[in-house]
């Protein structure tokens, strides 16, 4: 029996009279890459705020590795990563000190911070390019400090929104390999993004919510059964089946 | 207590980046400095400029007026042509303009009558009118000499003296008289003049510490724009320590800044003792700390750059204006009220004690008190208010 590292329980949120989250739940594994995937305005970066702890959710709990982020928020900030969706990083400064920086915040003593930076930066395909300023860099290499400022301090959850957007096949084969080689290492992830045959390719299971409700989940091969025979559907025919061709804002 | 320390060093990194930034900021100060020295740091006495058409060229008389006129201390001639005034006159430029009249000599000479005219748009400004009386006395003695001159040439006349003569001796006892008069005015002054700089430096550090209320306010509106806000609030970093790290380097910049300022000020006016100077930069410690610490408030309200932007400057120009920074405000009324809620009251107040009074920290308790709570309750208040603002926690 697998052993749920992450338990999130009918998680409500509203912004206003708008129900962003509307009784969220799902557990993810100890090593299990989970993939969160969803139209436009699901819910998705509102969960993955209200799981890192960034946001209280009115209603609901999550625990991560036993702890509550209600009630033991910094002991489960100690044990997560975040990589945003959008770029989050001080350009103005080389990639290693943004490593090091956020290592220190995430409670590495200097040294450490140090040797994790490059060895971090060196699995991304950036040692070479540690000490260059990040707003020289490429979209794709970006990304990839991005990633790498989210693994800092080895945390057991790492919480990915959407880490490829926009970035060249090179750099994305490059996260996915990472991805891959973290998952080996027994790191959980969660995963979201909008590209299908990424979230076939990388996850073990997946959600798909609409609506701030999570309508369907399963692995992607039994999710892509339910259709029809999994070898000819695609995961993007399931994610069209379940929640239409209208287009979303 | 090491985050704090290592927000504010990254801040102070990402400052040091930007060579223009770190220019400006420097120089800000100085170029503080340099407006208020040539506001206050010059000559204080009257030094006008008398704005002068000749139209009476090659007259003796009117050559004669310009000299004098040039002869004045603290007064400049300025020789214009007709048109040149007129358009200047038209403009605004100038607000007065003497015209000496076409004949001016050669009328003066045969005795008639002549008229000097100025021309002045509206009252033709404080300045113009000084000039005006001090042009107005040159040439009243002019007259007088010019009726001595006459009445002496009227009275000598056929007494076998010739006019060369005549003219030289009484150009004689007039210059002597010019010299010497026979009465004379003296000046003694009362006790010390009121120093400008005295008066306003207070004013204007304030308002120089209170510009970085701006600084503050952006810090954290910018960190959350970059996303980088969200990011460190997903690590182990508090939200108080957050705040307590932009509060260092908000304290550290505009510390920097002021010393600088203070420190011309100190060399160029020689307006502080060592006591005097080092009490001055404790007040301006507590009343940085006190702004930043409001900067911080209006950064967890603030959900834009703009909006931080226009809220600091909104508040900082009504602290200016309340703190009785560029007029005196009346000890009753509600003009009094109001300034009390002017952190700038506060500051000013205790660096006027210091700097102007000669009065030490004892005097200046309520004041410092004051800038120390507002410090405190701001941070805390701060705190209170990007917990319950959107994206906060």
């Amino acid at each position: 029996m697998s052993q749920a590292f992450m338990i999130a329980q009918d998680l409500h949120k509203s912004f206003n009279e708008h129900k962003a989250v509307d009784g969220v739940s799902f557990t993810i594994d100890k090593g299990e890459i989970f993939g969160l995937l969803g139209p436009n305005g699901a819910g998705k970066t509102t969960t993955i705020r209200m799981l890192s702890t960034v946001l209280e959710p009115d209603s609901g709990d999550v625990t991560i590795g036993g702890y509550s982020i209600r009630h033991n928020a910094d002991a489960v900030r100690s044990i997560i990563g975040v990589c945003p969706q959008e770029l989050a990083l001080y350009e103005e400064l080389s990639a290693i000190d943004n490593l090091v920086f956020f290592g220190r915040m995430a409670g590495l003593g200097s040294r450490e911070a140090r040797d994790q930076a490059m060895a971090h930066l060196e699995l991304l395909g950036l040692k070479e390019r540690a000490r260059g300023r990040v707003d020289k860099f490429s979209g794709g290499m970006k990304r990839r400090v991005n990633l790498a400022v989210s693994l800092m301090g080895h945390p057991e959850l790492l919480f990915m929104d959407e880490p490829t957007v926009g970035i060249d096949p090179q750099s994305r084969n490059n996260i996915y390999e990472t991805i891959e080689g973290l998952q080996s290492k027994g790191m959980t992830i969660l995963y979201t993004t909008h590209y299908m045959e990424e979230a076939d390719r990388l996850c073990d299971r997946v959600a798909i919510v609409d609506g701030g409700r999570v309508i369907a989940m399963d692995t992607p091969r039994e999710l892509r059964s339910q259709i029809g025979s999994p070898e000819k559907v695609t995961l993007e025919d399931v994610f069209l089946h379940l929640t239409g061709r209208s287009l979303r804002d | 207590m090491i985050r704090p320390l290592l927000v504010a060093l990254l801040q102070v990194r990402i400052y040091l980046q930007d060579k223009g930034d770190l220019a400006f900021s420097l120089l800000l100060p100085i170029a503080i400095f340099a407006l208020t020295y040539g506001a206050f740091g010059g000559q204080t006495l009257f030094h006008g400029t008398a704005h002068v058409v000749n139209e009476d060229q090659g007259g003796d008389y009117s050559a004669r007026l310009i000299q004098r006129l040039e002869e004045v201390d603290n007064l400049d001639v300025d020789l214009l042509s007709a048109s040149k005034a007129d358009a200047k006159l038209d403009r605004a430029d100038l607000l007065m303009v003497l015209y000496i009249p076409v004949g001016f000599s050669d009328r003066l000479a045969s005795g008639e009558q002549v008229q000097l005219v100025f021309k002045q748009r509206g009252n033709g400004g404080d300045e113009g009118q000084i000039v005006a009386s001090i042009v107005g006395s040159v040439v009243d003695r002019m007259a007088q000499e010019f009726q001595v001159q006459g009445q002496v040439n009227e009275y000598l006349s056929g007494s076998g003296i010739s006019q060369e003569q005549i003219d030289i001796t009484v150009q004689r006892l007039l210059e002597g008289e010019r010299e010497s008069p026979a009465v004379m005015v003296k000046e003694e002054t009362v006790g010390d003049s009121p120093d400008p700089v005295n008066e306003f430096l207070p004013g204007i550090i304030t308002m120089f510490v209170l510009f970085a209320i701006t600084l503050t306010a952006r810090a954290l509106v910018e960190e959350r724009k970059k996303g980088t806000l969200e990011r460190l609030l997903t690590t182990r970093l508090s939200v108080g320590q957050l705040f307590t790290g932009k509060f260092l380097v908000n304290l550290s910049r505009g510390f920097i800044q002021t010393l600088i300022l203070l420190l011309l000020s100190y060399a160029v006016f020689q307006m502080f003792t060592p006591l005097s100077f080092v009490e001055s930069l404790i007040i301006a410690i507590i009343f940085i700390a006190a702004v930043s610490a409001l900067g911080l408030i209006i950064g967890s309200v603030a959900r834009t750059e703009d909006q931080a932007t226009w809220i600091a400057v909104f508040f900082t120009m009504a602290m200016v204006m309340l703190g009785g920074t560029f007029f005196e405000i009346p000890e009753s009324g509600v003009l009094s009220v109001l300034s009390k809620m002017s952190i700038n009251t506060y500051a000013n107040d205790a660096f006027r004690t210091i700097i102007v009074d000669g009065g030490t920290l004892a005097d200046i308790g309520l004041q410092m008190g004051v800038m120390a709570g507002v410090a405190v309750v701001g941070l805390v208040l701060g705190r209170a208010i990007f917990k319950v603002m959107p994206g906060g926690r």
